[in-house]
């Protein structure tokens, strides 16, 4: 008896249909076959789905079992179809009627029960663009499924509750659609700026960054604090929106990060990988592209402290997704694309011994052992940073000073208002545009909202052909001044906040 | 084959022995024996019978004590897959369009060849 089930597998960001084909022959030696480009984890799905189905107190058919994975020619892999193989199964020894038009989905436990499964979500996308109408999902994975509107996802606790709903013993209801409210959580960061003493302009720096999504680069003696000031700026991000929350999840989910009854990601991602991380784990790859810390970050923060202390080939791997907000992960066998829209925060010592213009401490560096440092950190990934900034070593007086000031510090929460003021004027801005922030901005946009004035223009000009500015940075200090100029609610962008946006500009390449 | 002549004729009676316990206890459970010793291309099979309307194939083991090792042990993988093919054959040269499957019979004999257990595994291969 040949039974169809209907599946699907996602390859990157993308799904496609899969169908399940179990053949149950009534003659020749009793077998259980896997056809149809099976990887290992496929393979392995025969002893989970006959040792699962024996302890559900079904009786496993002693028969020639052949179950086909069409299209043929794709490879198969992950352990998803444990569940349309067992109920092409069931269906074939029992007799059951199969639901029209459904989709199965899920791992199985050897006791038949059911496990959360990755990419969930990408299955019940997947089925609303096609017009499927149900799917069928472990319960545990049935969250994630479900904030899709349209789709009954049918959470399923066991094959023998499945059983019992397909011979109609009893009603099962579909998952409660879940509608994505105004929960949205802010991302919790270790420290608070109040706690930050000192480091009025980094703390600016971080606020603008933080508004229009520009990267920033902090570059300081040790313990002047850039590690905090990186960590507390997480806590004045505005919440993601429903868009972007479902981008983030749908990458998370893909890479199987959503944890058990886990549903949509409401905190902006904040990632700080270690400096020995290798290229694949920062930009993604494997034979099956998995999504490296760049794509995990999107739509938050990627911190990379100890900026120049990072291999150089990794650091160069950053130059199109900086650019491009999503990069291309092309293999032999399979191309896949994911979007990295972040915000690089980056940190690094100004010298090896840390100490270069300390005012007390004597840097015990030669000049070419600082260029050397220095050129670690190549030009054009420099260029691709907004804001540029020192952050100055803390005056202990001020520190012992600690009490009375920390009343007059800002709180992350009032500067976070600020940010979302901010961030509303370029939604309203960028409204049919497509893009979210300032950074985003490509030089049509910001023909379009950058006007500049003429004696604004010409503060630009004058400061490029000083700086030896790049045609990069030269529409980067536009972006920046942009932000600076919604923070303040202006419509204009005025010399003022040119002056200061120009005061973030990239300074490797002035020679001291 | 280093062995002796007489070693590997014991061996061979041991192996009588285990299938004709083997077919006693099939036919006392309602099995028709149709084949004993059915030799194909490649080798024997010990027993073909009926259980019902299934066409059974039979692989017998036989050990003497099991203080080196057991009779189960010595199906390993290669061993099954050797059945299969076996079983296979006979499938084809006698055209056979029935349900099948591959059983093993492990019997342990004491030192005076009483039977000290015996142990029927149906169904192996799947």
């Amino acid at each position: 008896m040949l039974i169809k089930v209907s599946s699907a597998s996602n390859s990157g960001l993308q799904t496609i249909a899969i169908d399940v084909e179990i053949n149950v022959a009534g003659k020749g030696l009793p077998a259980f076959e896997i056809i149809g480009l099976p990887n290992k984890a496929v393979d392995e799905s025969r002893d989970r789905v006959k040792t699962a189905i024996i302890n559900s107190h079904i009786q496993f058919p002693s028969r020639r079992i052949t179950i086909n994975l069409a299209p043929a020619d794709i490879p198969k892999e992950g352990s998803f179809y444990d569940l349309p193989i067992a109920v092409g199964i069931l269906a074939s020894v029992v007799g059951y009627q199969l639901p029209e038009e459904s989709l199965f989905f899920g791992e199985l436990s050897l006791d038949g029960t059911l496990r959360h499964t990755r990419g969930a979500l990408l299955l019940s996308l997947f089925a609303k663009e096609k017009g499927i109408k149900n799917i069928f999902v472990p319960k545990a994975s049935a969250n994630e499924a479900a904030i899709v509107k349209g789709v009954n996802v049918y959470p399923i606790e066991s094959l023998n509750q499945l059983s019992s709903y397909f011979s109609g013993e009893i009603d099962l209801q579909p998952a409660k659609y879940i509608e994505a409210k105004d929960d949205w959580m802010n991302a919790q960061a270790e420290f608070d700026m109040a706690e930050i003493l000192g480091q009025e302009q980094a703390k600016r720096a971080a606020e603008i960054s933080a508004s229009g999504g520009h990267n920033l680069f902090l570059v300081g003696t040790p313990g002047s604090g850039k590690t905090m000031l990186a960590r507390a700026l997480a806590g004045i991000l505005p919440s993601l929106s429903e868009k972007e929350s479902l981008e983030v999840t749908k990458i998370y989910s893909a890479s199987g990060r959503i944890p058990p009854e886990g549903s949509l990601v409401k905190t902006r991602p904040f990632r700080a990988p270690h400096h020995t991380i290798s290229r694949v784990g920062l930009i993604g790859g494997s034979t099956k592209p998995q999504p490296g810390e760049v794509s995990l970050s999107h739509r938050g923060i990627l911190f990379l402290d100890e900026f120049s202390e990072f291999p150089r080939s990794v650091l160069e791997a950053l130059r199109q997704p900086l650019e491009d907000g999503s990069l291309t992960i092309s293999r032999s066998r399979e191309r896949v694309t994911y979007p990295s829209r972040f915000v690089l925060i980056a940190s690094a010592n100004p010298c090896p011994c840390g100490y270069l213009h300390h005012p007390k401490k004597p840097c015990l560096c030669t000049s070419r052992e600082v260029e050397k440092y220095r050129k670690r950190v190549s030009g054009p990934i420099l260029d691709r940073i907004d804001l540029h900034i020192d952050v100055p070593v803390v005056d202990i007086k001020e520190l012992a000073k600690d009490r009375r000031l920390k009343d007059e510090l800002e709180p992350s929460a009032i500067i976070r208002g600020r940010v979302i003021r901010a961030r509303e004027t370029q939604k309203n801005r960028f409204f049919d545009d497509g893009i979210h922030t300032n950074a985003e901005m490509k030089n049509k946009h910001i023909k379009k909202h950058c006007p500049l004035s003429k004696e604004v223009r010409h503060l630009l000009q004058q400061a490029g052909m000083n700086f030896q500015l790049s045609a990069r940075s030269y529409y980067k200090m536009i972006k920046v001044a942009r932000t600076i100029a919604d923070l303040d609610d202006s419509r204009d962008i005025t010399v003022s906040h040119m002056a200061e946006a120009l005061q973030y500009r990239p300074r490797v390449q002035e020679r001291e | 084959m280093k062995t002796s002549n007489g070693v590997k004729t014991k061996n061979l009676e041991t192996g009588y022995m285990g299938e004709a316990i083997a077919k006693k206890y099939l036919e006392d459970n309602g099995y028709r024996v149709v084949e004993l010793n059915y030799r194909t291309k490649y080798a024997e099979i010990d027993l073909i019978a009926y259980d019902k309307d299934v066409l059974v194939f039979i692989e017998v083991r036989t050990k003497i004590g099991e203080q080196f090792g057991t009779p189960e042990e010595t199906i390993n993988k290669n061993k099954i897959s050797r059945l299969i093919r076996n079983a296979e054959a006979y499938i084809a040269i006698k055209n056979c369009q029935k349900e099948c499957r591959i059983d093993a019979f492990c019997v342990v004999l004491d030192k005076n060849r009483k039977v000290e257990r015996r142990n029927h595994y149906k169904n192996i291969t799947l």
